[in-house]
C-alpha cells in the first residue's frame, strides 16, 4: 500500500501558522516587510490550490477582493460612523483571513497521525501533543452536532425571531456541549483499549521529513527574519 | 479461557444498586458467545470487566474474581490487554482516534510499538481480509456508519487479539450493515478467536453463536447451549424479552402499492376518501458531492404508520430532513381539509398545497439521536416550549400519556436515552402538529422499549395523527406499521 507524504512537512506548516499570525495577523515588522506581508497573504491560497481545496480558496478569494475594493473606492470617500465600521471590518477581514485560511490549510491536509509525529521529533511532550490531536479529531465533530441542533432548532420553530437571545445561546450551548462531553467519553474510552498511553514509545508508520518545498519556505522565512533585523539594528545603531 | 468467579460489581457513580451480582461461567477459547437481556442488565459492565475499562475509566467495587488465561485480571494494567482482547463500541460516530482510516487501522499497532514493517503488513493483510480497499485513505466524516463499524472492526482485527468483545455493535447499523457485520464475526470464529457479544438485535448472531448467557438486572439468569439454542422460537425469545430471531430484509415487506400488514387492516376509515392521502411533490435536494435525491410524487396513507425503508444511501434521513424544512427546498405538501381546503385544492384535486414555513408548521420530526433535539433545563420546559401557547396542566396531561410524568422536573440529558425519545415524543404531540416523522426510533432498543415505541405511535395514529418512520427494524415494522415503502429513486 502506497503511503504518500503530503507536500509540506507538518512542521513546516506550524512554521507557516505561526509566521501567518505574527506577520500578517500582528503585523510584525512593520513598513519594511509589506513585500513579504504581500507574499504571505497570497501564499495560504496557493496552499489551498495544491490541496485541492477549491472552494475554500474562491470564496477566500472573492471575500478579499472584495474587501480591497471597498477599501480603496469607498472607504477614502466615507466618513463618520460608515468609515469607522468600514475600518474596522476591512481590518479584521485583511489581517485574520489569511491566518485563518492557513489554517483550514492545515487542518485539511494534516493527518493525526502525521502531526503526532513531527511533534515528536521536535520532542514536544505527551502531555502537549495528546490533546492537540484529539482536537483535530473534535473540531469536525462539534461542528457536526452543532449542525444537528441547528436543525433540530429551526424544526421545532426555535429561532432568533421571537425569542430572548440569552436563551437561544443556552439552547444551542447545552446540548452541543453534552453531545461533544459524551463522545469525548466513549473516544478515549475506544482509544485506551487499543493502547493510547501517556509516555510510551510508539511506532509512527506516517513519512514525514522535509522536501524541497520544506527548504523553500524556510529559507523564505530566514531571509525575512534576516532582513527585518537588518533593518532594525541598522535603525538603532 | 475467561473465567468468572462470583463476581459482584456497583459503579461508583451508581453506589446504590449492583451492576452485576454473583456471575459465574467459563468461555472456553474459541467459543462464541452473545450476551442477551434487557437493557441496564449488566452487559456492557461484563464486557468493561473485561476489557480493563473497569476499573481504569469507570471506577467502582468488584468482587470475585476475573481469571484470563488463569491470570487475575485486576493485576494487570489496560495496556497490557491491549493486543489481547479487542473491543468494538456501539457507537461509529465516536470510537476513531484519527480523521482518516488508513491511520485508525493501525492506531493500535503503532501504540503498542510494534516495528514499522509489521504493522504495513498486518495493515494490508487486514485490508484485503475484509476487502475495505476502497475505505482506505478516507475521512471519517464522509463514511457512513456501516462503513465506519466496518473500519471499527479492521481496527481491532489489527491488533490480532485473542478475544473480541463487542458491545452493540448493530445498533446503528441497517440491514446489509448488520449482514457484513455477521461475515466479519464468522470470519472471526472461523481463526478460533474467542468472541463475547452483547446485542439486543440477536437474530443476525444466534446461528453464529455458541452459547447464550441470560443476564437480568444484573444476574446471570440461564446459559443455553448450541442444543437449546435450535429449538429457540419466537415465544420462546418472547418470555425472555428477547427480539425476534427471524434474521429478514425490510425491504423483504414492500409491495407495489405499498405491503399491508394482516393484524393492522382494522384502521377505521371516518375520513374521505380523498381526505385519506397526504401528496408529496417535487421534493429533492443536492448533496455537497452532487448526487441528487428527488422524489417526484409520492402518496403517502394519511392516519397510518408508514414505514420508509431502503438501503444505505438512498437518502432516507435526508427525504425526511426535506419533508421537516430542515432542508430548504422548493416540494409541496397537499392535504386535503374539506371544505376550508381553499381556491388550489379545487384546482389541483388534491387539497390545500402548503410549502416552505408553512409546510414546516405542519410537522414534527424525532430525530435518531433524541440529545440534538432537548434544549431546556426540564421535561416539562422542553414540552412547554413546543405548545403553541404554553399551558402546563396540558403539558402534565402529555406527559402522563407518554409515561413521564414522574419525570416532569428531571434534566432531559439525565434521562435514559428511550426516555430522551419519549420527551422529544411529548414534544411533538405538544406542538399540535398533525405529521411526526421518525428517524430510526429503535435503534439500540430491548423488545420492551421497541414495543413501548410501538404502542405509543399506534396511539398517536387513532388521535389521528399521520406517523412516517425510517426504520430498518423488520420486528417493529411488523408490529406497527401500515404501509412499507421503499424508497430508491436516487438518481445521480
Amino acid at each position: 500500500m502506497e503511503l504518500q507524504k503530503s507536500f509540506l512537512d507538518p512542521r513546516t506548516k506550524l512554521l507557516l501558522v505561526f509566521v501567518e499570525a505574527t506577520l500578517v495577523l500582528a503585523t510584525a515588522g512593520g513598513e519594511r516587510l509589506v513585500v513579504f506581508r504581500l507574499a504571505f497573504t497570497v501564499l495560504p491560497f496557493l496552499l489551498l490550490l495544491t490541496a485541492k481545496c477549491y472552494s475554500a480558496c474562491i470564496v477566500g478569494m472573492l471575500v478579499l477582493t472584495v474587501t480591497e475594493m471597498l477599501k480603496y473606492f469607498v472607504f477614502q470617500s466615507s466618513n463618520g460612523t460608515l468609515s469607522f465600521l468600514l475600518l474596522m471590518a476591512i481590518t479584521l477581514i485583511t489581517r485574520f483571513l489569511p491566518a485563518y485560511l492557513m489554517g483550514v490549510y492545515v487542518i485539511r491536509t494534516t493527518k493525526v497521525s502525521e502531526f503526532k509525529a513531527a511533534m515528536e521529533r521536535m520532542h514536544v511532550p505527551d502531555e502537549l501533543t495528546i490533546p492537540m490531536c484529539v482536537m483535530f479529531r473534535f473540531f469536525p465533530t462539534v461542528r457536526e452536532e452543532g449542525t444537528s441542533i441547528r436543525a433540530a432548532m429551526k424544526m421545532r420553530g426555535i429561532g432568533l425571531g421571537g425569542g430572548k437571545a440569552s436563551e437561544m445561546l443556552e439552547y444551542r450551548v447545552v446540548p452541543m456541549i453534552s453531545c461533544s462531553a459524551k463522545i469525548g467519553e466513549e473516544l478515549s474510552a475506544s482509544a485506551l483499549t487499543r493502547g493510547l498511553g501517556k509516555n510510551r514509545k510508539r511506532t509512527n508508520i506516517c513519512k514525514i521529513g522535509f522536501g524541497v518545498a520544506d527548504y523553500i519556505v524556510m529559507v523564505v522565512v530566514m531571509v525575512m527574519i534576516i532582513y527585518w533585523m537588518a533593518g532594525y539594528f541598522g535603525s538603532v545603531g | 479461557m475467561i473465567q468468572f468467579e462470583h463476581v459482584d460489581f456497583t459503579y461508583e457513580a451508581n453506589s446504590e444498586t449492583p451492576s452485576l451480582r454473583d456471575i459465574s461461567f467459563t468461555v472456553k477459547t474459541g467459543e462464541c458467545v452473545l450476551l442477551a437481556g434487557a437493557s441496564g442488565c449488566g452487559k456492557s459492565t461484563l464486557l468493561r470487566l473485561l476489557n480493563g475499562l473497569i476499573p481504569e475509566f469507570y471506577p467502582g467495587e468488584r468482587k470475585g474474581r476475573v481469571l484470563i488465561e488463569g491470570r487475575e485480571i485486576s493485576n494487570q494494567e489496560i495496556y497490557d490487554l491491549v493486543g489481547r482482547i479487542g473491543t468494538v463500541f456501539q457507537n461509529p460516530r465516536a470510537q476513531f482516534f484519527n480523521v482518516d482510516t488508513t491511520s485508525e487501522l493501525v492506531f493500535g499497532c503503532e501504540n503498542l510499538a510494534l516495528p514499522e514493517e509489521e504493522i504495513v503488513k498486518r495493515l494490508e493483510k487486514t485490508v484485503a481480509d475484509f476487502h475495505m480497499e476502497k475505505l482506505m485513505n478516507r475521512s471519517i466524516f464522509e463514511l457512513s456508519g456501516g462503513e465506519k463499524q466496518r473500519i471499527a472492526c479492521a481496527s481491532v482485527a489489527t491488533l490480532h487479539p485473542e478475544i473480541i468483545l463487542l458491545d452493540e455493535p448493530s445498533a446503528n447499523l441497517d440491514f446489509e450493515g448488520t449482514e457484513n457485520l455477521r461475515q466479519m464475526l464468522a470470519a472471526w470464529k472461523e481463526l478460533g478467536k474467542t468472541i463475547l457479544i452483547a446485542e439486543h438485535r440477536i437474530s443476525y448472531v444466534w446461528d453464529i453463536v455458541d452459547r447464550v448467557l441470560y443476564l437480568e438486572e444484573g444476574r446471570l439468569r440461564a446459559d443455553w447451549h448450541k442444543e437449546e439454542l435450535v429449538n429457540f422460537t419466537e415465544e420462546t425469545c418472547q418470555k425472555y424479552g428477547l427480539r425476534s430471531l427471524v434474521r429478514s430484509s425490510p425491504m423483504m415487506f414492500v409491495t407495489p402499492e405499498g405491503y399491508r400488514l394482516e393484524q393492522n387492516t382494522a384502521v377505521t376509515k371516518a375520513v374521505k376518501e380523498q381526505a385519506d392521502q397526504i401528496v408529496l411533490r417535487d421534493f429533492s435536494y443536492t448533496y455537497r458531492h452532487g448526487a441528487t435525491f428527488r422524489v417526484r410524487e409520492l402518496r403517502l396513507p394519511r392516519y397510518k404508520v408508514t414505514a420508509i425503508v431502503g438501503a444505505n444511501g438512498t437518502g432516507k434521513t435526508t427525504f425526511l430532513e426535506c419533508l421537516s424544512g430542515i432542508r430548504k427546498n422548493k416540494g409541496k405538501l397537499y392535504l386535503a381539509e374539506g371544505e376550508n381546503a381553499g381556491q388550489d385544492a379545487a384546482e389541483n384535486g388534491l387539497g390545500r398545497a402548503y410549502s416552505g414555513r408553512r409546510c414546516q408548521k405542519l410537522i414534527f420530526m424525532v430525530m435518531q439521536d433524541p440529545n440534538h433535539q432537548l434544549f431546556t433545563e426540564s421535561v416539562l420546559d422542553e414540552v412547554l416550549v413546543s405548545m403553541p401557547e404554553e399551558d402546563e396542566d396540558k403539558a402534565r396531561v402529555i406527559l402522563e400519556e407518554v409515561d413521564l410524568a414522574q419525570y416532569a422536573d428531571r434534566h432531559p440529558m439525565s434521562l435514559s436515552g428511550g426516555q430522551k425519545q419519549r420527551v422529544a415524543i411529548a414534544c411533538a404531540i405538544a406542538s399540535k402538529r398533525p405529521i411526526l416523522l421518525l428517524d430510526e426510533p429503535t435503534s439500540g432498543l430491548d423488545r420492551k422499549h421497541m414495543l413501548e415505541v410501538a404502542e405509543l405511535l399506534k396511539r398517536l395514529k387513532e388521535q389521528g395523527r399521520t406517523i412516517i418512520t425510517v426504520t430498518h427494524d423488520s420486528e417493529f415494522i411488523r408490529i406497527c406499521c401500515d404501509e412499507v415503502m421503499e424508497l430508491s429513486e436516487v438518481s445521480a
